[in-house]
């Protein structure tokens, strides 16, 4: 049974996280008030009745039980309260455990309430399948859920061997044997008809079904029985496709009541940003960009786009800029959903820090000091200086803006004239008065004039540039312009 | 003993001052002038905000700040002009050897975003310099500018109009900028812990010899033309000898 290829690799080692409670959890979720004192249930339509699909702690001890008709509960708890059950919020909700789960296994399989996780692969990483066990149900308890567990040597034996609570020990080989084969057959997943042969045949148990003659068995029951039991006993590998996070992330929270101010938005912003972040850890990569969504009820939705100048997975730092970024904005009155869209990913690199090397890039933190000034100031308040080869000075200086950051920066000194530090990007003119220069006060000459003779593919520009001073002591950079005669304010020194 | 450690704690603090000045010397950053270096009691202070005051733009005050830019963008650190009067030279800041990846500027309209601003590129430990004008910051902002970098290991600097001087400000260091000639400054001590107001230094800055040589010395190239001698007789004028200008 076994090959000799798999005697080399570990077996394989399922567990079965069974969610008892997924459907009110799910319902609860989407409620900001979470009632947890009152008795809850939530019914689905079945048959023209509805009927008890879940209940909470205080409705059991009410003496509420599943499948009972909403009438017979209501009479047995007047003060009920009735929720309806949500199949699509549902599956948001696993489709978020089976990204935390990503991050524990590689093969994460979905079932209707439950999860499946392989888990030998993951065994050495977590330094043995107690702490694995351990991180994964904190995990999944810090969402609010309540979790129960089954670990067996196939998927299908996992979701048998599921028990009441939540194990984070690990049962030896033998326990499991024993455990399946003491497991009662009612439980296996098999029609009425087969129930009703196995009393006939007198078997209870799953361990008397096995010892039977497969050749035997294939004669009185159907053959999918033995296919069931095949992948009871882990002959026939399951194959059913494995979960893969999406390549693009997209999730939302609703509030039906409406959130009217900034401060509202902050606990579903931070649940989604949460959420994001199990999720780049499942895919190992980092986000530069994710765009906000608000929708009112009625009226045009409001976006809103976070770019990161460093792309990175720290989500605290997303959520101060998403912050800075939401007191720009102008919301409609009532919001009824929020949701974070991201599909501009890249892969994390490995920073190369040296072993004898104690400092620290310092880098992340002007970085991150541009993010906050672009977030609050607007992506036009910020600004680089770059220098072309240009002979006239207002051309070889320019300003640009944070972002489009020119890979050529002709850095080399020519060694040209003492440049003023502030340059006038367009020079004021000077007006002469009686054969004196005036720029707010009278002007002397203090220094000799150099031309600068150049754009003649423009513009002819001749000018004979002077340095002068007034009676403070500022000094200015003044030039004549050849052509015309007319005088210039060009810089001031500092 | 726990009156040890708030002993110990309470000397270590930045805002104390214990005589004869141990604690003071080794935070300050040198301001690249001996003189000034000798006035400020070793350099510009490292932790608390320095004011320079000046009655006007453009008699060499940003030329005092040169060097300290210039020790810092080597270090990698990020400098951020903020709401400076006028745009910055990109020559004259590479001839000051100064590279220009480091250099950020800032614009912002009103007063919150302003302060807001400051007191975020103080606490990223990046080297500020910002400009007051049209802002006019109060004692209860200059304050929270002061505390925020009390707490970071890069100096701070504020340009303020002359009339800031009538109104008190927190800042560690003060100082009053003027200059009558070219390239002379006037620096006047108004605040600093550990000296006197009032003392007073002048910084003279060094001309740069330029490559080029004005117009009226350069020398030029004199050559005469020929005159072709005419095969008919006129009367003969000196001949003036014309400079090939």
């Amino acid at each position: 049974m076994k090959n000799r290829t798999q005697s080399y690799l570990t077996e394989p080692l399922w567990l079965y996280v069974h969610f008892p409670k997924l459907a009110s959890e799910a319902v609860l979720s989407v409620m900001n008030n979470a009632s947890v004192d009152k008795p809850v249930v939530v019914v689905n339509r079945q048959n023209n009745a509805q009927r008890v699909a879940c209940y909470n702690e205080p409705a059991k001890q009410w003496g509420i039980e599943k499948a009972l008709s909403l009438s017979t509960a209501l009479a047995i708890c007047p003060e009920l309260v009735v929720l309806a059950k949500n199949p699509r919020q549902e599956q948001q909700l696993l489709k978020q455990l089976a990204v935390i789960a990503y991050s524990f296994s590689s093969d994460v399989i979905i079932d209707t309430e439950g999860l499946w996780l392989e888990l030998s692969t993951s065994e050495l990483l977590f330094n043995g399948y107690t702490p694995l066990l351990k991180r994964l149900h904190r995990q999944i308890s810090s969402l609010s859920i309540t979790a129960t567990n089954g670990i067996g040597k196939s998927p299908l034996a996992a979701k048998v061997l599921c028990t009441e609570h939540f194990h984070t020990h690990l049962p030896n080989n033998l326990q499991i044997m024993d455990a399946l084969e003491a497991t009662s057959l009612e439980v296996l997943p098999s029609n009425k008809r087969q129930q009703q042969t196995f009393k006939q045949l007198g078997l209870i148990t799953i361990g008397e079904l096995i010892k039977l003659p497969r050749s035997a068995l294939s004669q009185r029951f159907s053959p999918d029985l033995l296919e069931t039991l095949e992948l009871l006993l882990g002959e026939k590998p399951y194959s059913a496709p494995r979960f893969q996070p999406a390549t693009e992330f997209y999730d939302d929270m609703q509030n039906p009541q409406g959130i009217y101010n900034k401060e509202g938005l902050a606990f579903p912003m931070e649940t989604l940003l949460r959420r994001f972040h199990h999720y780049l850890i499942a895919r190992q990569c980092q986000c530069a960009e994710i765009i906000w969504q608000f929708e009112p009820l009625l009226g045009a939705s409001q976006s809103m786009t976070v770019n990161l100048s460093d792309s990175s997975q720290d989500c605290g730092n997303l959520l101060d800029l998403s912050r800075l970024h939401l007191e720009r904005l102008n919301l409609p009155l009532s919001i009824e959903r929020i949701s974070l869209f991201c599909n501009q990913f890249t892969t994390s690199s490995n920073p190369v820090f040296d072993l004898f090397d104690n400092l620290k890039a310092e880098n992340c933190p002007s970085s991150k000091l541009i993010d906050c000034l672009h977030a609050r100031l607007g992506k036009n308040a910020i600004s680089q200086i770059t220098k072309d080869a240009e002979h006239l000075p207002e051309l070889a200086s320019k300003i640009t803006h944070i972002g489009s950051q020119p890979s050529t920066q002709s850095q080399h000194k020519l060694k040209e004239t003492q440049q003023p530090i502030w340059l006038l990007p367009v020079p004021a003119p000077i007006r002469m008065y009686r054969r004196q220069l005036y720029w707010k006060k009278p002007l002397t000459i203090v220094r000799g004039p150099e031309r600068i003779c150049a754009n003649w593919w423009q513009s002819e520009q001749q000018r004979d540039y002077y340095l002068a001073s007034d009676h403070l002591g500022a000094h200015y950079w003044i030039y004549r312009e050849s052509t015309d005669n007319t005088w210039f304010l060009h810089g001031v020194f500092a | 003993m726990p009156n040890k450690e708030i002993l110990h704690n309470l000397f270590h603090r930045q805002d104390t001052w214990r005589g004869r000045n141990r604690s003071l010397r080794n935070r300050v950053v040198t301001t690249g002038f001996k003189d000034l270096n000798q006035l400020l009691l070793g350099g510009w202070p490292l932790s608390g905000l320095t004011e320079l005051i000046s009655p006007q733009d453009g008699i060499g005050e940003v030329s005092l700040l040169l060097p300290t830019i210039k020790h810092y963008v080597k270090q990698n650190t990020l400098c951020v002009w903020l709401n400076p009067p006028y745009q910055p030279n990109a020559q004259a800041l590479l001839e000051a050897d100064i590279s220009l990846d480091q250099l950020l500027l800032v614009h912002t309209q009103n007063s919150r975003e302003w302060l807001w601003a400051a007191e975020q590129i103080i606490r990223n430990n990046a080297l500020l310099s910002a400009w007051t004008t049209g802002i006019e910051p109060n004692y209860a902002a200059l304050r929270k500018l002061q505390l925020a970098s009390s707490e970071s290991l890069t100096p701070a600097f504020l340009f303020s109009p002359i009339k800031a001087l009538n109104s008190p400000s927190p800042a560690r260091l003060r100082m009053g900028l003027n200059s009558e000639k070219a390239n002379i400054l006037n620096v006047t001590l108004h605040k600093l812990k550990g000296k006197m107001p009032g003392a007073k230094t002048q910084i003279v800055f060094s001309n740069h010899q330029t490559e080029r040589t004005p117009l009226n010395k350069l020398p030029v190239n004199i050559h005469y033309p020929e005159i072709p001698q005419p095969d008919y007789q006129i009367p003969k004028k000196d001949t003036l000898k014309r400079l090939n200008t």
